[in-house]
């Protein structure tokens, strides 16, 4: 199914997008990111950082960095399905 | 991305301007995605006074929104000017009790309703939560404003409510719980195959009272609270004596009174005392009136000292 390889390949462009974005904003930070169908991604990210933060703040912190991947119409990230943050 | 200054104004406005807002794909009345219709119908439990923004109908908000509060997603909630999250944060505080603080509402009382659990339903639960069960999973009962029931497994939630029935135990969040007194849950065949049913008595519908039948109850002594749901305004030009303007502190204090008081609403012509009636019976009051032709028809038909206008 060549439409699955190219969904697969593209998926793991983006995600490379998104933990590079994410390390530039939080540069201590250990990045997971994976992909859950096309647009759809989880994020884990262990920093310092996030320390004494609400969860709310935190998760601006990951969103902000990587906005720039969501907006418009053809954005290559549609939805964040799960974002966890955690301090170590 | 940069926000536009007309934009980021629009959006400071609402949310100073609305000490409850939400940003959402809809209105309330008609979400058009489910997790503004998963939010919608979690803060319509706490209260009705909030305002919404369809972004779907703007979209300089529509964008703007993401970049002026760094979350990608909508629906946005915003109280007293700060932003609180997200479908999913809004649920996980509406579970761990969070969300009665964040609204600045007070929770309902603790009541323990009384719920019967059919033998038949007993064991079917029992098998369910075994295969379901874990180390935090519980036997939740919800019973939304409508008064549609669901049961699930979730953890417990700290505002819980725990009800011992038939061997099983059964946790209700306090909005459900003031909702669930006298219920029975059992086990029926339909067409879709077998399942559990809840049989709610309290699913009361709201009742007409007529002006003749407000002066016979004020005339009969029997206690009962009237509530004005008109402006302040309205009130100073025109009231019938006894009846008390449903202010914030009256809402409180009618919040925390025994679910069988007997509340009977009035407004200038009809309208606005269904509304406010609606949301107590969601609330779990039972004897729940709405004197139609409000104070208009008072003064026509019962007494004319009262003015109109």
């Amino acid at each position: 199914m060549p439409i699955e390889i190219l969904g697969q390949a593209g998926a793991a462009d983006v995600e490379d997008a998104l933990r590079q974005a994410i390390r530039e904003a939080i540069p201590d930070g250990e990045i997971e990111v994976s992909s859950g169908g096309p647009g759809h991604f989880q994020i884990r990210v262990v920093s310092p950082v996030f320390q004494g933060q609400s969860r709310v703040k935190q998760q601006q912190r990951v969103y902000g960095a990587i906005a720039h991947l969501m907006s418009g119409s053809n954005a290559p990230v549609h939805a964040i399905d799960r974002l966890e943050c955690v301090t170590p | 991305m940069t926000l536009q200054d007309a934009t980021r104004q629009r959006i400071a406005e609402l949310i100073s301007n609305h000490r409850v807002m939400l940003f959402m794909k809809g209105d309330r009345q008609a979400p058009q995605c489910g997790f503004s219709a998963r939010v919608i119908g979690i803060l319509e439990s706490y209260t009705s006074e909030y305002e919404t923004l369809d972004v779907l109908s703007d979209p300089d908000i529509r964008e703007g929104i993401k970049t002026y509060s760094s979350w990608p997603t909508i629906p946005q909630l915003y109280v007293d000017g700060e932003f609180v999250g997200g479908c999913d944060i809004i649920t996980e505080l509406n579970a761990n009790g969070e969300l009665f603080t964040t609204l600045g509402v007070e929770p309902p009382p603790e009541v323990i309703p009384a719920i019967e659990i059919s033998d038949e339903a007993a064991e079917g639960l029992r098998h369910a939560t075994a295969q379901n069960g874990g180390p935090d999973q519980h036997l939740h009962l919800a019973i939304d404003k409508n008064f549609q029931s669901s049961l699930s497994m979730a953890p417990r939630g700290p505002m819980d409510v725990v009800v011992e029935s038939n061997g099983i135990t059964l946790m209700l969040d306090r909005f459900s719980a003031a909702r669930a007194d006298g219920v029975r849950i059992e086990i029926v065949d339909s067409p879709r195959g077998r399942g559990f049913r809840v049989v709610n008595p309290n699913s009361s519908i709201l009742n007409k009272m007529s002006v003749q039948e407000l002066q016979r109850l004020r005339a009969s002594g029997k206690p009962f609270e009237l509530i004005d749901v008109r402006t302040p305004s309205e009130y100073e030009t025109a009231r019938i004596d006894g009846a008390r303007l449903l202010d914030e502190s009256h809402f409180q204090h009618l919040s925390s009174l025994p679910r069988d008081t007997r509340l009977v609403f009035i407004c200038h012509h009809g309208p606005r005392g269904v509304n406010a009636a609606e949301q107590f019976l969601g609330m779990g009051f039972r004897d729940v009136h709405n004197v139609t032709g409000g104070i208009h028809a008072w003064s026509l038909e019962i007494d004319s000292s009262v003015p109109q206008y």
